[in-house]
């Protein structure tokens, strides 16, 4: 641990998105397993904002309109259809997911309303052709316990997966809409966890209860945390898009950091007196430049326009968090307006080939004192004003102290980065095309199926045999599979788990993408394994070929010749052998027939 | 509506809908506004608003202790729009007259509000402020479905007086469902026409953001300032994407689709042009040109006493009796096929020849269009169309049903019983085409 959190008046509250393995979608009849679909049809369509609650657009949907960007939506033949495109008005609420989102309140030890009401929650980013989200509360009050201590989870929603963005450009987004509308569930919690490391270890126990009711959809993406986060004269921030949880922490700290470095920035700024400056057009300084990125936007026919910061000067360079600037921040807002980036005065201007007498100019023009910066942008005259004004803005947050924003994970540098102005609040009305679903019927079976982790554990413990393999398959996102195969086939629990979780370990590591393997292919494959037709070797060589359904594991058992050599064939096999001594036997017969020949058996054969 | 016993408790607290309310139940507690209670359902389950946005319901009877902890809301108020005229735009007339399109949802309450004023329209849509200088006026707020000819009739008198006052264009807004009747009505009641007059609506409510109807009434605008095409039409998407709006002649198009936004399609023949939201037009057939020098003639009278009726298997003929009986003036038959009546030999109860013999007698005017909406009906193929015509049924070319049905009226509030019968099959305004071009099929 890096900070002292307590001292930092650290507050970090986690929201986890889990799509429902429902069969259906939530308001429509189509397939929700997401498989290889067809894509049949894309349409275009363009999304505006429209006034909120007191006739005002919040600051979010402002923001996406002011990019006004078309969007694309890809239509699949089986898990896409009308309702999806917005041209059909919603089904009735999908049973299953309501039951299960119920059953998963009820293992928060939620409250459940006795009706539940539709809602449409505003949605600018395209990522939803309505433009709206369909959600609904379906728990309160609820909490989970976890290392101890008792997190409360005011909140769990059921709700329609987003779009899967496929590209982004400054002009359009295109979307897939084969996952869109899926159940997804969203949980709460209250901004009580201490530090980095317990935000962590809730999003795990969350986890392990969603995988243990049996209804969490397997795969990359099905799963997301979203980590709100701040500390005493920072800002909330939500930190979007964590898929794994092993960097969490660690992505936490850097934007402690990031917050921390933000208000010393804001302490120097105002023992400065620092202000930002008004856009001014300083093109004509950089008629016949020799810098590059300013000469090709002077010469068709763009401007370059130059913002005074001051008071910024060295603060605009210093790093904010690893390979993160305050210019970074103020570049990422100017590239809302769709330039490339900003030019600003702690970088090595000469690298950019900007010239001594432009300087000397441009300090004329902007009127720089010794201890000022600059900002400049170049490129075409209305995209530049936006982006200019836009980086004017975010300087001036900078004196604020930190904006509150949406940031995205950033893998590589461990980090947050900036995506957008954070929503507001004001974005929810009533969903009038489906009826309010009264959920008193639902009550008492759920309380019944709802997800008790410490018996479970147990359970999987007495399975297993062994502990830390149990362990293991416990908190695996393979858990659910484990279930599922073990329920449908007469496998030993232990060589489920050890092909689950060390064998799928190996596959990954060497590229095969396992959670494409379906559950019924799984089963297929271990019930063929407990019928003694192949051994636990070959289960991982079958594997190993990432099988698309269970003719596909008929086929390689036949091409690759994996199946089981056993009982009187395998005696036939020893007896070929005759005459050498059983340590060779043992090697040479294992070497041909690695796959084929159960290790065991052939020891029992031939001790 | 909450029920009365909830009703009773609520008003003995002093409690009314959109009040902040404070609700214990067990150990849990809640506050938030108390919502309108929709018509359906439980009606003792009380809607709260949570400050989060969310309502939940709760069972009135499960709630230990309620109170009232604030008043009601702000009320809800459009934000409006700033009409100026600007020089070397053109005058667009746009009458309201209510429907999908201008409609709202406070997003306080979840109620839905119709536009009322003008201003409002405009805010939504700030972008026709650069077409054309747009005069808004509030004519009705009625729903599509609940339209008459009363309706058409003030329509109709309105856009002919937009142009009598300088109008270079009108617009009208309407509901969807039967737009495509008050598109065909309005053709006949408004000939020689000075310019456009565009009906246009949304498929989609304008409270969401991927909503159809700014694009529509942008596409309009532009089609009733520039597309210098004198005739009544709809102009509404032409695909499920945002690219193109199609403007269809009033009496060739027609509904299709529940619930898509490209539900108006052209009949029959191919639309008048196309448009997108930046005003490019692309005219697609022969038209009637814009002449400001022309005058519109308004011939607005109607006789509602005209029946539009089915024709299906197992149909009883004595139903025509009730028209007979109240005294119709005129049917027009949505047949099958061709253009057939069951006229079964072999079940006389099922035999309709008798009743439209009779139905003729009665001095109605009887016209035959088909149900399947595209092609043309005959009444020379089979014996059956022979056997009508020889009752006095009068082929309807092809016209929809709709159109039949509407021109009828108009024909007989016009020009009497004699003029009707001749007029029915002749082309008016564009209603009949006397020729179907190959590539009908393709509407694009």
């Amino acid at each position: 641990m890096t900070h002292d959190y307590k001292k930092l008046g650290f507050m970090c509250g986690l929201e986890i998105h889990q799509r429902l393995a429902t069969k259906e979608k939530l308001f429509c009849n189509c397939d929700a397993s997401i498989s290889d679909d067809r894509k049949v049809l894309s349409i275009t369509r363009r999304q505006r904002a429209v006034a909120g609650e007191l006739g005002e657009v919040d600051a979010s949907t402002a923001f996406e309109s002011k990019k006004g960007r078309f969007f694309i939506y890809n239509l699949f033949k089986r898990s896409s259809c009308l309702v999806d495109s917005d041209e059909e008005p919603p089904h009735s609420l999908n049973p299953e997911a309501l039951e299960a989102a119920l059953v998963i309140s009820a293992s928060l030890n939620a409250g459940v309303p006795d009706e539940i009401e539709v809602m449409r929650k505003s949605v600018v980013d395209g990522s939803d052709p309505g433009a709206f989200q369909r959600t609904m509360l379906v728990g309160f009050s609820g909490f989970i316990v976890a290392d101890g201590k008792k997190i409360p989870v005011p909140s769990v929603f059921l709700e329609e997966e987003s779009g899967g963005i496929v590209s982004s450009t400054q002009e359009s987004v295109e979307y897939n809409l084969d996952r869109f509308a899926v159940p997804l569930i969203e949980i709460d919690t209250d901004p009580v966890i201490e530090n980095p490391e317990q935000a962590k270890g809730v999003a795990l126990q969350i986890g392990l209860m969603l995988r243990l009711t049996g209804m969490a959809q397997r795969g990359i993406g099905s799963i997301r945390q979203d980590v709100n986060v701040s500390i005493k004269g920072g800002a909330r921030v939500e930190i979007k898009g964590f898929q794994e949880l092993d960097v969490m922490d660690k992505i936490i700290e850097s934007e402690v950091t990031r917050q921390l470095s933000l208000i010393k920035i804001r302490d120097e700024l105002r023992a400065r007196k620092a202000k930002v400056g008004k856009p001014t057009d300083v093109t004509s300084i950089f008629n016949g430049t020799k810098a590059k990125i300013l000469s090709q936007q002077v010469a068709a026919n763009g401007v370059v326009l130059g913002i005074r910061l001051h008071g910024f000067k060295g603060l605009v360079g210093r790093e904010i968090a690893t390979d993160m600037r305050l210019g970074t921040e103020i570049s990422n807002y100017a590239r809302m307006a769709g330039v490339k980036g900003i030019i600003h005065s702690d970088e090595d201007l000469d690298s950019y080939g900007i010239a001594g007498h432009e300087l000397a100019q441009l300090s004329k023009a902007l009127e720089l004192g010794s201890n000022d910066a600059f900002i400049l942008v170049a490129e075409e005259r209305a995209k530049t004003e936006r982006a200019a004004h836009l980086a004017a803005q975010r300087a001036e947050m900078a004196i604020e102290g930190v904006p509150t924003e949406t940031r995205g994970v950033d893998s590589k540098r461990l980090g947050t980065r900036f995506l957008r102005p954070m929503p507001g609040g004001s974005r929810m009305y009533p969903e009038t095309d489906v009826l309010p679903v009264s959920a008193k019927h639902l009550i008492k079976k759920v309380q019944s199926e709802k997800v008790d982790i410490y018996s479970s554990r147990r359970q999987l413990h007495e399975q297993i045999g062994n502990k830390q393999l149990a362990e293991q398959m416990l908190w695996s996102k393979e858990l659910q599979l484990y279930r599922v195969v073990i329920s449908k086939t007469k496998a030993s629990p232990a060589v489920v788990a050890s092909i689950l979780l060390d064998k799928f370990r190996e596959l990954s590591r060497n590229g095969v993408r396992t959670e494409l393997i379906s559950n019924e292919t799984m089963i297929h494959v271990f019930s063929l394994y407990s019928k003694g037709r192949i051994t636990k070797a070959g289960i991982g060589e079958i594997l190993s070929g990432a099988p698309k359904g269970i003719e596909a594991v008929d086929m390689l058992i036949k091409e690759k010749g994996l199946g089981r050599i056993s009982g009187a064939e395998l005696k036939k096999l020893v007896q070929g052998f005759e005459g050498k001594d059983k340590a060779s036997l043992m090697r040479e017969i294992m070497l041909k027939h690695k796959y084929n020949v159960d290790g065991e058996e052939l020891n029992m054969l031939i001790k | 509506m909450y029920s009365k016993e909830a009703e009773s408790v609520l008003r003995s607290k002093g409690i009314s809908v959109g009040e902040k309310i404070q609700l214990e139940r067990g150990k849990e507690s809640f506050e938030g506004i108390l919502m309108p209670r929709p018509d359906t359902g439980d009606q003792g389950i009380l809607v709260i608003k949570l400050s989060n946005g969310y309502n939940i319901g709760l069972d009135f009877k499960s709630v230990s202790s309620i109170k009232r902890v604030g008043s009601s809301a702000e009320t809800f108020s459009f934000p409006k729009g700033k009409t100026h005229v600007r020089k070397g735009l053109k005058a667009v007339k746009l009458l309201y007259t209510g429907g999908t399109i201008g409609s709202k949802v406070d997003y306080a309450t979840g109620g839905v509000y119709m536009l009322t004023k003008p201003e409002e329209l405009l805010h939504e849509v700030p972008e026709l402020a650069d077409i054309a200088n747009v005069e808004v006026e509030h004519l009705m707020s009625v729903a599509s479905e609940d339209m008459t000819y009363t309706e058409w009739q003030t329509m109709a008198r309105k856009a002919a007086g937009a142009f009598k006052s300088g109008a270079e264009g009108v617009v009208i807004t309407h509901g969807t469902d039967t737009m495509h009747f008050s598109s065909a009505a309005l053709s006949f009641m408004l000939q020689s026409l000075p310019g456009p007059v565009v009906l246009t609506g949304a498929q989609r409510s304008s409270d969401r953001g991927s909503s159809d109807a700014f694009m529509n009434l942008i596409c309009s605008t532009h089609i009733a300032a520039h597309s210098g095409i004198a005739e009544v039409g709809t102009c509404m998407h032409s695909s499920s994407s945002d690219d193109y709006c199609a403007f269809i002649r009033g009496t060739k198009v027609r509904k299709l689709h529940t619930s898509a936004r490209d539900a108006f399609r052209p009949v029959n023949g191919a639309p008048l042009a196309k448009v997108n939201a930046e005003g490019n037009i692309h005219h697609m057939g022969a038209y009637n040109k814009s002449d400001l020098g022309r005058k519109a003639v308004l011939k607005d009278e109607y006789e509602p006493k005209v029946a539009l009726l089915y024709m299906y298997p197992n149909s009883d003929p004595t139903l025509i009796n009730h028209y007979i009986d109240r005294g119709y003036k005129g049917i027009i038959v949505a047949a099958t096929g061709l253009g057939h009546m069951p006229l079964s030999t072999s079940h006389k109860e099922y035999d309709w020849l008798q009743g439209l013999k009779d139905a003729v007698a009665s001095d109605m005017v009887v016209g035959i269009t088909s149900q399947c909406l595209f092609g043309r009906v005959s009444g020379t193929v089979y014996r059956y169309g022979r056997m009508m015509t020889d009752a006095g049924a009068i082929y309807c070319e092809d016209m929809t049903p709709e159109t039949a049905y509407v021109k009828l009226g108009w024909l007989l509030g016009n020009h009497g019983r004699k003029e009707a019968e001749k007029l029915l099959a002749t082309n008016l305004v564009g209603e009949i085409t006397p020729r179907t071009e190959a590539e009908w099929r393709d509407e694009a």
